[in-house]
């Protein structure tokens, strides 16, 4: 579990501290996006634009966020996939 | 690519609990408590508390991030809220 594996022992090879901090530090991600589900985030996109949806998901490497009820300038959609690649930052209120 | 996104996991684990700046495309500044960066994708987790004692978590995409600097070290208080948050019971269905 997290609260071992964040000492990390100095005298293991440096591909199992590397491993562990790895893991680590992706429980937490995943942990975060958990958190997000259902909640209203506002993400920040690429020229100044912002737009606000309901979380869904995202896949594994974390490319598409699956959103619902995305609030655009042209109206509400009610299912859309965001490319990670326009968004700059999201941000909610866990 | 920013060199953000080239870091080692270790090199990403120095920053988690310290406060920290990110300068992100478009010059959008971002400060905050570094909880987590996803190694897979260098997205950047920061967490503020709030003047009315809730807290705003932002997603920074490592692809937009361009430099990240040290603002304070980890504080024992705050070290000890973000060890804690989203592991909670209602997160659980997670756990492997």
């Amino acid at each position: 579990k997290a609260p071992e594996a964040e000492e990390g022992q100095s005298q293991d090879p440096p591909e199992l501290r590397e491993q562990r901090a790895r893991a680590t530090l992706r429980e937490r991600y995943l942990r975060s996006l958990l958190a997000m589900v259902g909640h209203p985030v506002s993400f920040t996109l690429h020229e100044g634009v912002h737009v606000t949806a309901q979380f869904g998901a995202t896949d594994l490497d974390v490319a598409n966020f699956y959103v619902s009820q995305l609030q655009t300038p042209l109206g509400v959609q009610a299912e859309a996939l965001l490319r990670c690649s326009d968004v700059i930052s999201y941000s909610f209120k866990p | 690519m920013s060199e953000w996104t080239k870091k080692s996991p270790l090199e990403w684990e120095d920053y988690v609990y310290k406060e920290v700046r990110v300068i992100a495309s478009e010059k959008k500044e971002y400060k905050g408590w570094l909880l987590t960066t996803d190694p897979v994708s260098a997205n950047i987790v920061l967490v503020n508390f709030l003047e009315d004692g809730s807290l705003s978590v932002t997603g920074i995409m490592g692809h937009s991030v361009q430099t990240v600097e040290t603002v304070s070290e980890a504080d024992p208080r705050v070290r000890e809220q973000l060890a804690h948050l989203f592991t909670s019971a209602d997160c659980k269905g997670y756990s492997p």
